[in-house]
């Protein structure tokens, strides 16, 4: 059973760095970006293509980058321009961007299922409670930990976190105060676009590679933000960590409805809290 | 003399004549074309099962215009999105149906070929399995517009029992993807286990469309298993033979897959089935003279071996095609009806469509995926003839 309580927190370590890229986004945006899952498969298959010539790292850093120009763009392109229109229009447009990268990359690469190899320092295995473990499923959780501990030390600590937070509570009176709110919305929306891409390049070594794969883990995306609450980071992360743990206990203990599991718990938790874990803003 | 009124009827027979043999001339040069229509996935978790069903199609239709057509008349083909999911199957197939394209072919999930097959009549289609496995298809779900031109489940398992029987694990597992097909195939397996006097002693059905396989593959390990029957396909393959050799799972234990060790498996994750065995429905070394051809034709065109579902679609699409020749007709249900006990030519050597429940009667091969010179390829170790790879047909299937 330790061994599967592990599994569900590398799962949710997963979801969690995903999930905190979407909360960011909705946080100064108030748009629920359905483009997320398309940035998560798009960040893995640039992550590939970059791995293929320098390996997993240079992959991973190629992944990040290319993702955050894309979501400076689509901030400035969409995001900027729809701001003042029904929040729906942006969340339809957000869609058929899904639609139009998920077919671009099919062009591009393929339906072929791709793999990326871990990095040779983490490809081992090592035996815990007696049993083989990936050492690279040890790293995603190192890694997700990591991501985060930056993440909030940045939003609490940094000038430029103080502005986000003071965006994402009320964008006019920061406005107001001096602070170019265009500028912070911008940089949250490639942060969090960026954090899409590392997140596929961190999944692409456990799960293949598929034009599917965007579509498949932001439905778990989505229960892991509205379970959380909208917005919130610390209650996005809270969740993550919950849906990977009910996932993977769902599938030992309650295989029969294994897959109904995810959006039971979003019904309970709704129901106990309608704003979810963490009501409140980042 | 001739009045006025003779020559104007005269006039009008000549017209009339003429218009016939120009309509009976263009009837000979442009017979109304072969339309085909492929609901298949092209998203979903069987996507890159579906490219291989198109290319098959593809390779097929070609073939047959690049050679006049059959009997004069065209081909051509038309896609719909199944995407790996029964209700989006029935409404791609139901649009191709009605849009002129009722020749249907190549779902991928058995739900999808089961879903089709239950609107048939309504529709005036007919339809060619040439991937779903699930034997309801062939079984109580059977009908006089529904065929399957590749390997049921009970065939493959005619395969598995005296392999098995031969095999020193005793403790058996089953991974299989969580519906009619995955279902069908573990209770086969489970069956051939008791016969054989082995036992199955645990068994876990992941969702089709699974990401991490971790929950499953532990469980599989703690139970201290000798061997696992996988029943995945697609990317569900691929993430599971990954994850298991990370795992360490396909080190310490005998995997056997269904529909597993295919092409498209091999080329995305071939080291890590290397040692794994499988149930091979067609292989590119297949020795009949007809299967050396079409081989060589699919290397020229495609510059890679054909895979099973290539194969078989062709096979399928080679049924359609001669269906339609002997019924002189392309109405579903005249086609139908001429398939109904066809013999024809198909890489598998000729082949017959067995009447008593449609489905076509072929060999079977059973092997292991190898590493020699560092290529990762499939080594068959097994090649079971029509006379044993052929079970009865279903009890079950009652033709309406």
């Amino acid at each position: 059973m330790t061994i599967q309580i592990l599994n569900g927190l590398v799962y949710g370590s997963l979801l969690l760095v995903l999930a905190a890229g979407l909360a960011l986004i909705y946080g100064l945006r108030r748009v629920v970006n359905f483009g997320h899952g398309a940035f998560y498969m798009l960040g893995a298959y640039a992550g590939y293509t970059a791995a293929q010539a320098g390996g997993f790292w240079a992959g991973l850093a190629a992944s990040a980058v290319v993702l955050a120009l894309f979501g400076a763009v689509l901030d400035r392109l969409v995001f900027r321009a729809l701001q003042d229109r029904d929040p729906l229009v942006t969340v339809i447009v957000t869609f058929g961007l899904l639609l139009v990268i998920e077919d671009a990359v099919q062009w591009i690469w393929g339906t072929e299922g791709r793999s990326m190899d871990a990095p040779a320092l983490l490809a081992g295995s090592v035996a815990l409670g007696g049993d083989a473990f990936p050492v690279y499923r040890l790293a995603v959780i190192a890694m997700a930990a990591g991501l985060t501990a930056a993440l909030l030390a940045w939003l609490h600590r940094s000038r430029a976190g103080l502005f986000v937070r003071a965006a994402s509570l009320d964008p006019a009176i920061t406005a107001v105060q001096g602070v170019n709110t265009d500028a912070v919305a911008m940089l949250v929306t490639a942060l969090g676009a960026a954090l899409a891409g590392v997140s596929g390049v961190i999944a692409a070594p456990f799960l293949s590679l598929s034009p599917a794969m965007g579509g498949q883990i932001l439905v778990d995306c989505f229960v892991v933000v509205v379970v959380g609450g909208l917005g919130s980071l610390g209650g996005a992360a809270l969740a993550a960590l919950l849906l990977g743990q009910v996932q993977v206990l769902g599938a030992v203990l309650l295989p029969d409805i294994a897959a109904l599991i995810p959006f039971l718990t979003m019904a309970a938790v709704l129901l106990w809290r309608p704003t979810g874990l963490a009501g409140k803003r980042l | 003399m001739r009045t006025r009124r003779e020559a104007i009827i005269g006039a009008a027979a000549f017209g009339a004549s003429a218009a016939g043999l120009a309509g009976a001339a263009r009837a000979q040069a442009g017979r109304d074309p072969i339309r085909v229509g492929v609901p298949t996935s092209q998203t979903g978790a069987y996507a890159v099962l579906g490219e291989e069903v198109i290319r098959g199609v593809q390779f097929a239709v070609d073939e047959a215009n690049a050679a006049g057509g059959i009997d004069g008349r065209q081909a051509e083909f038309r896609i719909g999105d199944e995407q790996s999911n029964p209700d989006a199957a029935r409404r791609a197939a139901e649009r191709l149906a009605q849009g002129g394209h009722g020749l249907l072919i190549g779902a991928i999930s058995s739900a999808s070929g089961l879903a089709i097959a239950g609107q048939l009549d309504r529709w005036n289609a007919l339809y060619v399995s040439t991937v779903n496995k699930a034997d309801r298809l062939t079984g109580e779900a059977c009908g006089r517009r529904l065929f399957r031109a590749n390997h049921s489940d009970a065939m493959d398992l005619m395969v598995v029992a005296p392999w098995l029987r031969g095999r020193p694990e005793r403790k058996w597992g089953i991974c299989a993807a969580d519906y009619v097909w995955g279902r069908d195939s573990a209770a086969g397996f489970t069956r051939a286990a008791q016969e054989t006097g082995k036992e199955v002693a645990l068994s876990v059905f992941p969702p089709l469309g699974t990401r991490d396989y971790a929950p499953y593959i532990s469980q599989l390990k703690a139970t201290e298993l000798q061997g696992v029957w996988v029943v995945l396909s697609g990317g569900d393959a691929i993430n599971f033979a990954k994850q298991a050799r990370q795992f360490g799972l396909s080190a310490e234990l005998t995997i056997v897959g269904h529909a597993y060790i295919v092409p498209t498996t091999l080329r995305a994750a071939g080291e890590d089935v290397v040692g794994s065995y499988g149930v091979i429905n067609y292989d590119a070394s297949l020795d009949t003279p007809q299967n050396r051809r079409f081989v060589e034709a699919w290397r020229r065109r495609f510059n890679q071996d054909p895979g099973e579902y290539e194969a078989e679609t062709y096979t399928g699409m080679r049924l359609i095609f001669e269906g339609v020749r002997k019924a002189g007709s392309t109405d579903a249900d005249k086609v139908a009806q001429a398939m109904n006990s066809l013999e024809f030519e198909s890489p598998f050597g000729m082949v017959r469509m067995r009447a008593e429940d449609h489905q076509l009667v072929m060999p079977n091969l059973m092997g292991r995926v190898v590493r020699d010179d560092g290529r990762v390829h499939r080594a068959i170790e097994m090649t079971v003839p029509v006379a044993e790879a052929t079970p009865p047909p279903s009890a079950t299937c009652r033709m309406g």
